[in-house]
């Protein structure tokens, strides 16, 4: 009897265990009946294998449940934060700014609840029926309210960062709060904006920052006590260091911007962190910061135990125009010249499109993206962009294509394997930057920049080998700004700025199937499985959609 | 308008920094407004106290840092935390002591704490002087090489357009009038620059007007007659034709060079 029991017994512990959080065995897989990390899985790729929602029946996809999040200090929210109190159903008067309200989050599924944010805000949601199970909420003492990525899990535990500059750990079972560490300094204008990701025990906490000249890091934790397990500065600490050869003083270093603002990739052979850095600072002009201001605009190698850069190569040297590289490193396991290779595809603010070998950072390919961009001179043996001096902003100004915004953003890209295209949301947009600063110090921006023209927006498949755009769909009124999903079911997921949600198909960009939401979809499609059902599941505004197909 | 439309939706992308463009930009800091007066009182005592040190402006001098990027300053809100310090000097860093009143301290603050804010508010910084090209230059471009006087006439529509707009705001116009904002336009300027459009209907039937809305799969348009009319479309069903009348302004976008731009401007402003 006994020994008819253990086995049942060690079962249901096993089943106990993976009911109680999250499995780290799913962030390794391509996820089907989860998604547990904020792309997904560490690729950045954002490609389902999923296919029982596929060509043949998207066109009887339908609206499974909407759930509105009403952000705030909301009546049974469970409230935490450093700030002064709010009222009940209010939000905080320091809360303002244009992403206080829109889910810009890549919502986690794990275990049949979602998880997602707005800034100062976490939710729980059941996926199967869009009903709420708890809700968080955060009294900021302020920061730049732009958008908030999303949370990390480990086990149980949920992490999230704050405007002001807080990691906060939630019991994703209750919302309620286990600690909350302050990381930055609000008052010096840094801002933080990342999903947290998960690598082993070690939690990857970025920040962002904007005009107050301040050094961009990334931080690894301890998720169990928040504990500084190690920190990555973007810039050199002092003349004499390697990088330093790239800036004139140690002024200029520590003031050298590089905000660390969106999460990163992960090779589990390799074991390194993929990251993008920010632009430097003063961000629109270099007269106080000549050299290739290592390493900003750049995307760096980490060791995951470490901290320790192990590659790096800049995509915008000595940048003046605010094209941070913090874009999403897409790992691609293909072939590249019939070998073999472990890839990694940027798809760049500044408007090209980096293939590296990411083994070792080296260039294999550099291809422009967009026909209206004019800022460069050419591409030099590193495959790094050679900025054209006369293009960084003078008094009575230069016009240069694209614009601060950048040819592309934050919204996710995706890579289908299948097809082998690369797919990016591109703008074609034109500024004047007018410099304003005359200072031999300039500080903030140190110029101004007037957006004068756009030609719209584009969905491109790009072919990663060559860099060329295989098909493109050109938005009659521009771009939005929705991420990339593609799956097996051949289908690609994004929405338009006209509040749709469209699914194409990735081999050739024909429109299958559209919806129209309540907002322009705001965050990165993902998708999952449930009880032998395909959901999609999308954030338009302050909204979360959830699309299925009755089989 | 759809041109519009894309431009603004490009602009709400710049995800770290606010949109472009002027009169945008906001901060996380909660800035108060200063007092001007508290300001240049501030800026006046600590010129002839501190900027030998800190430099005129704040920024940095011979010996002294830089406060408008010092941690101490930046988290003090009123004088509290920036006093103590001019009161008591830093001897082990040579500054010495200042004998201030509270008034004063506060004036200081105001002062340091508004050239913060300054710096901070990037969407509003001052364009500080675009007319630097050569009008003759720009007088040929405009007859010549960049064709405007095809559709402009300096005798005409243009007549004294140099007094009608400051420099930025006539350099804004021409760059993409559209962008800059029609609302200065007189009405028959406004309709002259609104985009039209075609849809001719499977029937062999057609409608003609201003576009209002255009996506993959919705067209949009009001008549002559005043009348709303909207399409769902499939692909090149009904048929779309559009008519930008600024087109020929966003295709000089690929044109100009920064010299065309700069002489251009020098031009028109001279056109009293």
């Amino acid at each position: 009897m006994n020994r008819q029991l253990l086995p049942i017994a060690f079962i249901l512990t096993q089943l106990a265990l993976v009911a109680q959080g999250l499995d780290p065995a799913l962030l390794t897989r391509p996820p089907t009946d989860a998604w547990p990390t904020h792309n997904g899985d560490y690729s950045g790729r954002r490609f389902s294998t999923l296919s029982r929602i596929n060509q043949s029946n998207v066109k009887h996809m339908q609206l499974a449940w909407v759930y509105r999040a009403v952000a705030g200090n909301t009546p049974g929210s469970t409230v935490g934060g450093e700030g002064a109190e709010v009222p009940e159903s209010g939000i905080a008067a320091a809360a303002s700014g244009p992403g206080s309200t829109t889910i810009k989050s890549t919502p986690l599924m794990v275990n049949g609840i979602l998880y997602f944010t707005m800034p100062d805000n976490v939710w729980a949601v059941d996926a199967r029926s869009g009903r709420q199970l708890w809700h968080y909420f955060w009294k900021t003492r302020g920061g730049i309210h732009i958008g908030n990525r999303g949370v990390g899990m480990y086990g149980n535990w949920l992490y999230f960062e704050t405007p002001d500059d807080y990691l906060v750990s939630l019991d994703a079972r209750t919302g309620r709060e286990r600690w909350h560490i302050e990381i930055a300094d609000v008052k010096q204008e840094y801002f933080s904006t990342p999903a947290p990701i998960i690598i082993g025990t070690h939690v990857m906490v970025g920040t962002g920052g904007d005009s107050l000249d301040v050094p961009g890091f990334l931080e690894s934790r301890d998720p169990e006590t928040g504990a500084l397990q190690w920190k990555w500065w973007s810039e050199p600490l002092k003349k004499g260091d390697p990088g330093s050869q790239t800036w004139p003083d140690d002024y200029a270093m520590r003031h050298g911007g590089g905000m660390t603002w969106l999460p990163g990739t992960y090779d589990p052979e390799l074991h390194l962190y993929y990251i993008g850095t920010g632009n430097p600072n003063p961000v629109e002009t270099g007269r106080s910061r000549k050299g290739d201001n290592l390493w900003t605009c750049s995307i760096v190698a980490l060791n995951v135990d470490t901290g320790k850069l192990v590659w790096y190569f800049q995509s915008s040297p000595h940048d003046t125009h605010d094209w941070d590289a913090a874009q999403t490193p897409v790992l691609i396991d293909g072939e590249f010249n019939r070998q073999p290779r472990k890839m990694l595809a940027q798809a760049n603010r500044n408007g090209y499109l980096f293939l590296l070998d990411r083994t070792n950072g080296k260039n294999l390919a550099t291809s422009p993206m967009i026909e209206t961009m004019n800022w460069s001179l050419g591409i030099d043996a590193k495959g790094q962009p050679i900025p054209n001096p006369a293009k960084e902003a003078t008094i009575d100004g230069v016009l240069v294509s694209p614009n601060s915004g950048g040819a592309t953003n934050w919204p996710s890209p995706s890579f289908d394997p299948e097809t082998g295209l690369f797919y990016v949301t591109t703008s074609e947009t034109f500024s004047v930057f007018y410099l304003t600063d005359t200072d031999p110090h300039p500080e903030g921006y140190g110029a101004v920049q007037r957006g004068v023209g756009s030609y719209g927006g584009t969905l491109r498949a790009i072919d990663y080998k060559t860099g060329k755009t295989v098909w493109l769909h050109h938005y009659p009124s521009g771009a939005g700004a929705a991420g990339i999903l593609t799956t097996a079911g051949k289908l690609l997921f994004t929405g338009d700025s006209s509040q749709h949600l469209i699914a194409y198909d990735p081999a050739n960009g024909k429109i299958l199937w559209h919806a129209g939401l309540g907002a322009n979809v705001s965050n990165g499609p993902e998708t999952y499985v449930l009880d032998e059902r395909q959901y999609l599941v999308v954030g338009a505004g302050d909204s979360l959609y959830a699309f299925t197909v009755e089989e | 308008m759809a041109v519009a439309l894309a431009l603004f939706t490009a602009m709400q992308l710049n995800a770290q920094a606010p949109p472009a463009g002027r009169g945008g930009g906001f901060t996380g800091r909660g800035y108060p407004v200063y007092d001007p007066a508290a300001v240049d009182r501030g800026q006046k005592a600590f010129v002839s106290a501190c900027g030998f040190c800190h430099g005129a402006n704040a920024k940095g001098g011979e010996s002294g840092p830089d406060l408008l990027r010092s941690v101490l300053v930046l988290d003090d809100d009123n004088g509290e935390r920036i006093g103590p310090v001019i009161l008591n000097g830093r001897a082990d860093k040579g500054m010495p002591k200042f004998a201030f009143s509270q008034a004063q301290i506060s004036d200081i603050a105001a002062f340091l704490h508004n050239g913060i804010r300054a710096a901070s508010l990037h969407g509003v910084y001052p364009i500080i002087d675009i007319v630097t090209g050569d009008p003759k230059a720009g007088q040929a471009y405009f007859n010549g090489v960049g064709k405007c006087n095809s559709c402009h006439s300096v005798a005409g529509d243009l007549k004294g357009i140099g007094s009608k707009y400051d420099p930025v705001t006539l350099q804004g116009r021409f760059l993409m009038p559209r962008t800059a904002g029609l609302g200065g336009l007189e009405t028959a300027g406004r309709a002259a620059a609104q985009i039209m459009v075609k849809v001719s209907v499977p029937s062999g039937q057609s409608f003609q007007g201003s576009l209002q809305h255009l996506d993959d799969f919705n067209v949009a348009l009001i008549d002559s007659s005043g009348e709303y009319h909207s399409f769902a479309r499939q692909g090149d069903t009904p048929l779309v034709e559009t008519h930008d009348p600024l087109q020929a302004h966003l295709d000089m976008l690929r044109k100009y060079t920064d010299a065309d731009m700069h002489n251009l401007t020098a031009y028109l402003v001279t056109l009293k």
